[in-house]
Order: structure tokens, then sequence, then C-alpha cells
């Protein structure tokens, strides 16, 4: 494990997770969010082997998501998680403003034909009507099941079942809801 | 014929499971003439001592804890990964350092056994050349 670290295009990874996600979709074995789970839930508990590997145990739960919003998260990302908020009964949103692996996926949606008569959907993130959100949410439904998996093989990993959803509403930006299961 | 040394390793998943055992003293004569009732005395003290990892984990976040239980003779030294995954080490008085160096390399043997997409975490790992490297690393560290 002492090795020089070997690095790879970042590229790379955002073309294999968008390839994933086109791969499986057009499989007919399985729907699209079990296999990604699938893949995303194994690699999250190897990377949480692997990057727990020199540092002190985590004891508790607060512990077990500062190490995934800071060092787990800069692995993944290279970022760390811009904010944790808990309600102290087991459910964590971590919100990050600029989630790499959608930067590329364009939040300039064509507005669904509802009544709505003002689209001003042309313009950058920041003037996205109202009805276009919930659109470009489901949209990235489909690529965030890989973060989420891996996210929650990680967390499965450290001793903590828990369920993973994100919401994508707000692009760049993505909040990760983690439910701890009690007990 | 010398005494033999107790030198036994389990590797203890989280529920409590032995997912890797191996009896590391040398080859020699010892194995033939080994006691069935000694390997049966050493698995119960294992099993026994990890209750006492179980209180010790919470104490502390070293990952190696020393010496968690003794019996007679015999001591156990643990180790303990992010994951719950122990590591127990059957001995008669190895120093804490060695045995602190062992557990660190089969650590990282047991991380490249985890990498392996084709390994199902929490069972039994029984690939020979993991057994092989472990009996390496054992002859290495605490024989010297």
């Amino acid at each position: 494990m002492e090795r020089p670290r070997r690095t790879c295009a970042e590229t790379c990874l955002e073309l294999l997770s968008l390839q994933i996600v086109h791969y499986y979709a057009g499989q007919n074995q399985a729907p699209l969010a079990a296999s990604t789970e699938a893949i995303g839930f194994r690699v999250g508990r190897q990377l949480a082997e692997r990057c727990t590997w020199d540092r002190p145990r985590l004891v508790d739960q607060l512990d077990v998501m500062k190490f995934i919003c800071k060092e787990f998260w800069i692995e993944l990302f290279q970022k760390q998680v811009d904010n944790l908020r808990t309600n102290h009964r087991g459910t964590f949103v971590l919100k990050d403003a600029n989630f790499r692996w959608l930067s590329k996926l364009s939040s300039d949606l064509p507005a669904p034909e509802k009544a709505d008569a003002t689209e001003q959907n042309a313009g950058p993130v920041a003037n996205d009507s109202m009805p276009s959100r919930p659109a470009a949410n489901e949209a990235a439904q489909d690529y965030l099941h890989l973060p989420c998996a891996i996210i929650r093989g990680a967390l499965t990993h450290l001793g903590l079942p828990c369920t993973v959803s994100a919401d994508a509403s707000a692009l760049p930006a993505c909040d990760f809801t983690i439910n701890i299961r009690a007990g | 014929m010398a005494a033999g040394s107790v030198l036994t390793f389990v590797i203890v998943g989280r529920d409590d499971h032995p997912i890797f055992e191996a009896d590391l003293t040398s080859k020699a004569s010892e194995v033939v003439n080994r006691d069935d009732r000694a390997q049966y005395l050493h698995q119960f003290v294992l099993h026994a001592a990890l209750d006492a990892v179980d209180e010790q984990i919470w104490t502390t976040t070293n990952m190696h804890l020393a010496q968690v239980d003794n019996f007679n003779q015999l001591r156990v030294s643990a180790y303990v990964t992010a994951a719950q995954m122990k590591f127990l080490l059957l001995h008669d008085g190895k120093s804490e350092d060695a045995i602190k160096a062992f557990f660190k390399d089969v650590y990282e043997v047991y991380l490249k056994v985890m990498m392996n997409p084709f390994f199902t975490p929490n069972t039994q790992i029984t690939s020979p050349s993991v057994h092989q490297r472990i009996r390496a690393i054992a002859k290495t560290q605490l024989k010297a």
C-alpha cells in the first residue's frame, strides 16, 4: 500500500460512470437501479476498507459521518462535502455545492408542456423556471444511483446500515439524504 | 523436544464467526504430536476473548488493542479494523511490538483479499496463497 499512487484522468471516471448507466439501461436482465446499486455497493465497501486502513478507528456515528464527508468524499470527488445537517435522530443531509460527477449534466432542459406560460429556461441555472427543476432532478436520478450506492456501501461496511437518496433539483449542487436504520 | 510455542491466528467477522484460522507454529514435528485437546482449548480461549475485545473497542480509537485477555500462560492480543473485523492472536509471550507489526502486515494482506471482486466479504478465506503469505509474515515478524 505504500506504492506511489498512480493517477488517472478524471475524464475517464466520468465517461465510465456515464457508460455504466447507458449500458445497464439497455440490459434486460435487471432494472438499471438494481444493477448500478449492486456495483456501487461493492465499490463502496472496498473503498471504505481501503480508506480506513491507516487511520484510527471510528467509534461513533458522528465520527463515521465526518469521515464520509471529509476523507471519503475527497477520495471520490476531490473535494469535501460543503454542508452537513442532522436531526440527531439518524437522518443526515450532505450538501455538495458542486457535485463533480454531475458537472457535465446539462441543467438546461426544455420545460415540459405544463400550464405555465412563462418559460424562461434558456437562461443560466439561476433563472430556471419552476417546472424544469423536478425534471432535471428526474433526469439526474439515473446517474445518481451509483454515487448513492457507493455511499451506502461504505456506511454499511463501517457498521451503519442505511438508505441513501439524492436530490439534484439545484444542479450543480446535490443533496444526499442518509437515513440510518436504528438498532 | 523443544516445548511447543503457541501461536494461533484467527480473523473474526462482524457476526463473530471466524473467516480465517491458522496455526502458525513452525511445522517440524510439533504438528504431528499436537494434542487435539490443545486445539480445542485454543479455539475456546480465542472465542472467550471476543467478549474482552468487544469491551475494549469502545475505549480507544487505536486499531491495535494490546493484550485483551489471558488464560494461564496463554495470552490473546487483538487488532480491530474500522469495519469491525477482529484479528486475534493467541500466543504465550511475544513482544507487543512484534505483534503489532505482524497485525499490520496481515491487514495489508487482508486488504488485498477485500479488493478482490470475487471475494464476498465476511465469508471464509480459503485461498492457499493467503495462508502462505500469512505464515511467511508470521515467520519474519514473530520469530525474529
